[in-house]
Order: structure tokens, then sequence, then C-alpha cells
């Protein structure tokens, strides 16, 4: 099913959306910054930018308190946190690099384990995807198994129409309901031309070639030409769309506070720093190779998905310059020289 | 009114870089040089060590060699072997944090081969590398930079650095405004820009006087500043950082560019270098200076703050 | 195992500290009884599971489950303080209430270890991961063959759970062979003087119809295991358990990994087959 919206209608919706109580989140400009963020007025939608970091915090915010603690003498009480308060939310113009990301997430957060607080709002977020028609030379969506116009992750998708407006295609029940809730919106498609999708200025490699390299070099030498440059910050991990560590932290006064969680990144000395001083991971290259290894190895061997979209955040944040995708072509290219060499 | 910003010395700078990393290192005068290199993306650089003479041709010089180097010749950075003479390719304002840190005892001068950027600016944000330099995407610092040749380097390219004409000095620009605001309105200014720090460590990570074995902020007995990305612990952040490098920070600008969240880091820099050369006329240069005014008393120190 | 009855996964039960005994100078156990009186009758777990331990204020700190599963109403966690959560750990008094979340992570395949002769093999303050397997299989004496441990501590003055390797000791059925570093042995000390490799060795358990299960620092372990090949101990015939760095204990803060093996959700209990087929991050 195709149903046409104009740009004005679209706006109606969101605020019409918003009117009802529902928390918007759409890429916003704060003090200088394009972030996902909850509107006042559809007005304030800054759409057509990839907002500085990912969709990720609408499920995974950046700082959340998971339960706080009371002491009165030796007695404490907790107070859980109540889920049913988590807004509803429609999490709006999300690119596919950020959309695909999501059920990647839903992974880690439902495996074993059920993390309420991701899955709580995963559940009360209608998310509408949007096709991508700006690109740079740090994306590369295509070479991780994407496309600009891929729908994934998205309850309903929009395709930016040339003169304006979008085509919508619902992608799951709540996409559907959002349609059929608010139908006078939509008009019947009639001809429009869809706005050439974003053509990402990367080179490809193979994903299978990557992991297999990965599979059989956690020693390698490259490891160090890759990463000595590495400063050891959080920017590439927190502003990915996949990176999901976190951090738990106590904080407050003796008598009550909170626990909270927050976002972590393995590119932290600290994140695998035991209180005795040892450190498995006591240099940095080791610390990079973990970020690599779990994007591209560890979380297909446990989820059968790579933990990366393709977005290029980490590309053009970087303090340093290190290129994930230029790594990742690298590899690619060693792994021809291997299969040359053996059938040769 | 945008003005194209003049690099056409940068080939030649280029070259000449290249010739003396492959002299010295052909030489053994160094162990090992930290530099430029181009990297994928179309006008991009990133820092490099190279310690074979071949490798010499991958050092270059453009616009986009935004990065401070003396961060790599620190003690926080283990990985860069520091046995012997190294040799770094340093700009003005870069060479100003290699002699704060030697003022510091961290760098010794006799163990580095200083080859100094003849600089005419160098982009704000490397987001997108292929920029043209203009005098809207040049780096702030460099609208303000008084020393395009850096003095005292071992080797300096021979060129003459164009003269760029009226370019707006940003950060005095910016700091006269937020002066003239109410204590309120600076204060909604800053909270409003700490509320989007996302407490990566960006900014602490590239800063060349960041190199505390374990920096306060990581030290939880006692957890002097919250972890959290929240008003409280990004506001201790930024203002523990600021007051750390007042006196010692010279404006290379590395917090602010690398910023994923565009916070105006090098004001606050800024701002403090200014009180500083006012309350005890001192200035972070290139001058090897042991001890800074926050670091030291003299009876001359402004005393009025007792009261 | 207890089914968590918390929705929030990150939620601790709440417990009472009812003991405190001082080990050695630093270390410190604490018997818990958890406050919530169904979690007290059905909270179960198996020798060699870990929890997360809440000093609330400063956080959450991660070690063994220390008690057998054999002894119940409480269970008992043994640490030494050298962080933020461990200092306020041992600031708690009888009475004063932590939280606890678990159990969680694998555990020793004690059945597969019926019938079979038994070498634990400890060093310092890794004695507690091994120590509720002991009790475990001490409380069901007759399901095993013959029980040999062999700990070792850097002095005297370091050895954890002195009361009980007395009771070890005067046991007829079982065999303690206990030892210090050199230079840490007093006056008084009647044990073995070396290292707890050396000691194996000379110890010499038969491999035959045997498993031995070691804890011990990394320098240990990296020792021990040799000394076990030699004596004939095929890697499977080897338990022991990883410690890394963990927050969630659940699988999904991403910290604890070694290679592809989540320690939280695979370990902490590892053959050593398996711990030498993973790479060196631990």
């Amino acid at each position: 099913m195709q149903n046409y919206i104009s740009q004005q209608n679209f706006n109606a919706l969101l605020d019409s959306l918003i009117s009802q109580g529902k928390r918007v989140v759409a890429p916003r400009t704060n003090a200088g910054t394009v972030l996902y963020e909850p509107l006042a007025n559809a007005a304030d939608m800054v759409i057509d930018q990839l907002p500085r970091r990912s969709g990720k915090e609408a499920f995974f915010p950046l700082c959340e308190d998971i339960m706080t603690y009371q002491k009165e003498g030796q007695k404490i009480e907790l107070q859980d946190i109540d889920p049913t308060r988590f807004l509803e939310t429609v999490l709006v113009g999300v690119r596919p690099c950020d959309a695909a990301a999501i059920p990647v997430l839903d992974a880690v957060f439902s495996w074993d384990y059920k993390d309420e607080f991701f899955l709580e709002r995963r559940k009360k977020t209608t998310i509408i995807g949007l096709a991508c028609t700006q690109a740079d030379d740090a994306c590369f969506c295509t070479a991780v198994g994407l496309t600009p116009a891929d729908p994934k992750g998205a309850d309903l998708f929009l395709t930016p129409l040339e003169g304006g407006g979008y085509a919508c295609e619902t992608q799951s029940e709540k996409g559907e309901a959002l349609v059929a809730n608010n139908k006078e919106l939509f008009a019947e498609p009639n001809g429009y031309k869809p706005l050439p999708l974003a053509e990402p200025q990367t080179g490809k490699f193979d994903l299978k070639k990557v992991k297999a390299w990965l599979d059989e070099h956690f020693e390698d030498p490259a490891w160090d030409s890759i990463a000595t440059r590495c400063v050891g910050c959080g920017a590439c991990a927190f502003v990915c769309p996949a990176c999901h560590c976190f951090d738990i932290v106590d904080e407050g006064t003796e008598k009550q506070g909170k626990r909270r969680k927050n976002w972590d990144a393995c590119g932290f000395w600290k994140f695998t720093h035991h209180a005795s001083g040892h450190n498995p991971r006591d240099q940095q290259p080791k610390r990079y190779r973990n970020r690599i290894m779990h994007k591209f190895k560890y979380y297909d061997d446990k989820f059968g998905q790579t933990l990366c979209t393709g977005c290029g955040r980490c590309i053009r944040l970087c303090p340093v310059g290190i290129d994930i995708a230029d790594i990742l072509q690298d590899i690619d290219k060693i792994e021809v020289k291997v299969k040359v060499e053996e059938n040769s | 009114m945008t003005q194209p910003i003049d690099t056409s010395i940068y080939a030649a700078v280029t070259a000449a870089i290249q010739g003396e990393a492959k002299r010295i290192l052909s030489e053994g005068q160094v162990t090992a040089i930290v530099g430029y290199a181009a990297a994928r993306r179309k006008g991009s650089a990133q820092p490099i060590v190279i310690s074979q003479p071949d490798d010499a041709q991958k050092l270059i010089f453009t616009p986009a060699c935004v990065n401070n180097l003396a961060v790599y010749l620190t003690k926080a950075k283990k990985e860069i072997p520091k046995t012997g003479k190294i040799g770094i390719v340093v700009k003005g304002c870069d060479l100003k944090a290699l002699a704060g840190l030697m003022g510091e005892s961290q760098l010794k001068r006799e163990n580095l081969y200083l080859i100094g950027v003849p600089c005419a600016g160098v982009l704000g944000s490397t987001i997108q590398p292929d920029t043209e330099l203009t005098s809207d995407s040049i780096a702030p610092k460099c609208t303000e930079c008084n020393e395009r040749m850096p003095p005292e380097c071992d080797f300096v390219p021979a060129v003459q650095v164009p003269v760029n004409q009226g370019l707006e000095k940003k950060y005095a620009a910016e700091i006269a405004r937020l002066e003239a605001l109410t204590p309120q309105e600076r204060w909604a200014y800053w909270k409003e820009q700490f509320s989007k720090c996302i407490k990566c460590y960006a900014c602490r990570q590239v800063c060349p006087f960041c190199f505390c074995e374990q920096c306060l902020c990581d030290r939880n007995k006692p957890q002097m500043v919250e972890t959290t990305p929240r008003p409280a612990g990004n506001f201790a952040w930024h203002i523990v950082r600021a007051m750390h490098l007042a006196g010692r920070c010279a404006g290379c600008a590395e917090c602010e560019r690398v910023c994923p969240m565009d916070i105006p880091l090098n004001l606050l820099n800024r701002k403090m270098a200014k009180e500083l050369k006012e309350l005890f006329e001192h200035e972070a240069g290139f001058e090897v200076q042991e001890k800074g005014p926050l670091n030291s008393f003299t009876d001359k120190d402004d005393q009025s703050f007792i009261k | 195992m207890c089914e968590n009855t918390n929705k929030n996964i990150y939620l601790p039960y709440l417990a009472t500290v009812e003991e405190v005994i001082d080990e050695t100078p630093d270390v410190r156990t604490l018997r818990l009884v958890f406050q919530d009186e169904q979690v007290r009758e059905n909270f179960s777990f198996r020798a060699g599971q870990f929890a997360e331990y809440s000093a609330f204020g400063a956080g959450e700190s991660t070690f063994c489950i220390a008690s057998s599963p054999t002894r119940k109403g409480y269970i008992e966690c043994c640490f030494r303080s050298v962080g933020r959560v461990t200092e306020e750990l041992r600031r708690l008094e009888p009475g004063d209430t932590m939280g606890v979340r678990g159990p969680y992570g694998n555990s020793y395949p004690i059945e597969e270890l019926f019938g079979k002769n038994l070498v634990f093999v400890a060093g310092g303050i890794a004695l507690p991961p091994l120590r509720t397997l002991i009790w475990n299989c001490l409380d069901l004496r007759d399901k095993f063959g013959e029980i040999t441990i062999v700990y070792g501590a850097r002095t005297q003055a370091d050895l954890v759970y002195k009361r009980e390797l007395q009771e070890w000791e005067q046991r007829g059925d079982v065999r303690l062979v206990k030892t210090v570093d050199p230079g840490g042995n007093g006056p008084d000390w009647d044990g073995q003087v070396g290292f707890v490799p050396t000691i194996l060795a000379e110890t010499a358990p038969s491999a035959d119809n045997t498993i031995a299960l070691v804890c011990g620092p990394p320098v240990m372990i990296k020792f021990t295991l040799p000394v076990l090949e030699k004596l004939c101990f095929g890697d499977d015939q080897v338990y022991t358990t990883l410690e890394n760095r963990m927050k969630c204990g659940l699988g999904k803060c991403g910290r604890c990994n070694v290679g592809n093996v989540y320690v939280c959700k695979d370990g902490p209990v590892f053959t050593a087959a398996q711990v030498k087929a993973m790479p060196m991050e631990f």
C-alpha cells in the first residue's frame, strides 16, 4: 500500500501527535547542533539533516535512572522505575542507517535477560523512516548490506518526492495504525517522482571476507598501525547508532540517590580496568581492536548480525581521522591477497 | 563576506617536510617522526608515525592537518615509543604546547627535532575535509594567529607565508559578546552548550596538557565529578578542565575542534588566558616557563579577592 | 534457579548483613540474609555462580557466591577492599542493608564430578570461588573420590578461611596441602613453604579419574596449568574461573568479553581447553 503525504500535512500529523500528548522526537537544532530531540512544534524539525547523534537514544538514552535508593539508619528502601511512565513516542525522520540499527540492538537487549528500559520504550515507539537523498564519502551503508532506501527498522517509511511531500509505505502494524488514524492527511499517489537517492561514495568491502580475516587475526601487527593514533576518547562509540555498551553508577548522597545507566565506550582505558590495577586491554590498539571485533565478528558470532550500519558518523567525528571504512577495505584487500597466494 | 585563504605554499611546505624527514631518518638523527599523512576521504589527513626514510613521502601539509601532534609525545600516549630523538611536524600553535610541556618537565628540547610549518591556516572542522579554506571555514584560532612561522625550530621550510588581511578575530569577538551579557544570560548560554556534552572526553584525550596518569574525573575515591552526562557533572567537568588549563593552554583549540557536540570549549580557555594576562601579565607562548601563575605565588599577586 | 521476580533486571534484592568475618587484614566475608521472605526461601544457585553486590551510593561490585548451595538460608561473599564499592561494603556492620543481584553465569558441572577424585588448587584471595564447591562436595562427601586441596598465599596472614583450613585439615576425608610463599612463613607455620605450582608438583596428585579445579591470580594460573599437564591432566580435566570486569552481569553492558566469549554469560567457569582457545584478553 502506498500513500502520499504533503510536507504540510506531514507537519500537521506531527503537530496533532504532539497535541495528543505523544513525544515526537525528530532532528532539531539544539545550540547549533542537530540532534534527535522532542519537538514542541513540527516546524522546528530539520528533517534534511542527519543528526549528530543517532536515533538509538530514543530507546537507550545517554543517561537514565534505573532505580533510586533511600537510607534510614540500617534500612534501605529501593524505588523501582515505573516503565509505564515512558511516553508513547514517534521517532521521525530516521534514515536507513539509523533505523536499521534499532532491530540490531533488539538482539542484545532482549536475549536472555530482558532489558525493560529498552524494550518498553521500543514497544511504545513508532518509527517513521526516511529514504536518504544525501551522502558523502564517509557514508558506507551500501557496504554493510543496506541501501539508502532500505526500510529496515521503520514502521512507516517515507520517500521524499520531487516538488515536496513523501511517498509513504507502511512496514508494520504500528505504521498502519498511524496512517489509519490520520487517513485524512494522506492522499493517493499521483505520479510524483521520488528524489534521487543518495549515493554513498565509499568503496565496498565484503563483510564475509572481513569476518574471515578477523576470525584468524586477533593478534596482528595491523592493529598497531591502525590504532596507535587512537587517542582513546568515546566519540566514535557515542555517535554510533549500534554501539550499546554502558556503565552503571550510583550518584547521590549518603542518604539518598539514584542508580544510573550511562553510555560507555570500549575505547576508554577505564572500561576493562580492574580495581586491582590489572587491565586486560592495557593499550589503545587492543581497545580499538575490540571495537572492530565486536562490530564485525563477535556480534555476528552471537546474533548473526553486523553491529554497524555504515552511517559514517565515527569517520566524520574521529578526532584523529580514524576511518573504519578504510580499515575494512584494507582488510578486504588483505584477504584477497591471501586467496591469490593460495591459488597460485 | 567570504574570502579565500591562499594556501598555495602548502605544496612547497609538503615537499620540504618530506625532504627533511627523509634526510633526518636516513642519517639516524631521529628514531621516528610524527606528522600528517593523507587519508582515504578526499582532502583528509590523519596523524602518522613513521620510522623508515621511505615513508617520508607519505607526509603532507594541507588545510586538513588540524591535529596538535604534541599530544602523541606526552606520557598519556604510551603507545608511541619515547626512545631516542623524535621528529615532530609543528604549526606555531602546536609549538606553544610543546614549550608548555617542556616547562612542565614532560619533554626535553634535546629529545625533539622540530619541523616547523609555515602556516596560512587550517580548517576549523574536518567533518567534511574536502572544504576550501576560506575566512568562513578557517579555524577560529587562525584568525587570531600571529605566529605563522614557528620560531626556534630545527627546520622550517623557506617559504613566505601570505598575510591574510582583515580576518575578524573570532574569539575576541565572541568573548566580547559574552562579557556583555548579564550573568544570568551567560549562565543560560553555557547551560545550553553543556547540555549537549556526552562525556566522550574527546576534549581531554586530544589535549597535550591532559597528560595526568589518572584524570580527576576517572577517579572515584572520592568521586569528585559525577561521571553522568547530566548538567551537574557536565558543568563540573568543563569548569575543572578550564581551571586546570588556565595559564597552560596556549590555544591550539583541539578540544573545541574535536567536540562532537560543537561545544565552543576554547572560549573558556581563551577567557581564562585573558584573565591571566590581565591579572598576572602571564601568557602561554613559545617561551619555556617553569611555573605558571596559578602554581606560584609572588607578593605582587592581586589579593583583592581576600575580603 | 530462582526466577528473578523483578521485571527491572537491574534492581537488586535487599539483604541484611548477618555476620562480618575478617579473613585477613583486608579481606572480609559478609554473611547475608535476604530481607524478603520469598526471596530468602526461593533464592537458589549453583556453585560457581556470581552476583552483583551493591553498596548503595557507591555502586556494584562483582564476586562469586562464596558459600555452598547446600547451606540454605544465607549466602556469603568474600572480597578484598581495593575500590570504591568494596571499601563501602567493608564499612557495613551486622544489621546493615546491602543489595544483591544474581545468581548469574554458569557453574561447575557438579554432577559430572560425581565419582571422581578432585584436586582444588587455589592462591590467595581466589579460594572463595572454589570454597563454594569444596563445601558443596564435602556436604555430599559420599559422591566423590579423594579430595585434595592445595592452597597457598603470599604470607600466613594472607590465607583466607583460616578456621575452615583447620577444619579441613582435621577431617580424615580431605587432604589439605597449605603453603606460603618463601619468606611468608612465621615461626608457628606448620605447612609447606613454596609457590603453589611448585607445591602442586610435589603433591603430585594422580590424574587418573580426577578433575582439577584451579583459581588464582593470572600468574599462578600461568604456572599451574603446565604442572597439571605434566601430571597428565587433560585440558578437559581442568576447570578454572575468569574474573573480567563486569557491570551488568547480564550479557548487555559489553565489557567482560574475552574475544567473543562473554564471561558473565558463558562463564565464569571454563575448562582449561576453553581458556586456551581464547585470545589473551583476561
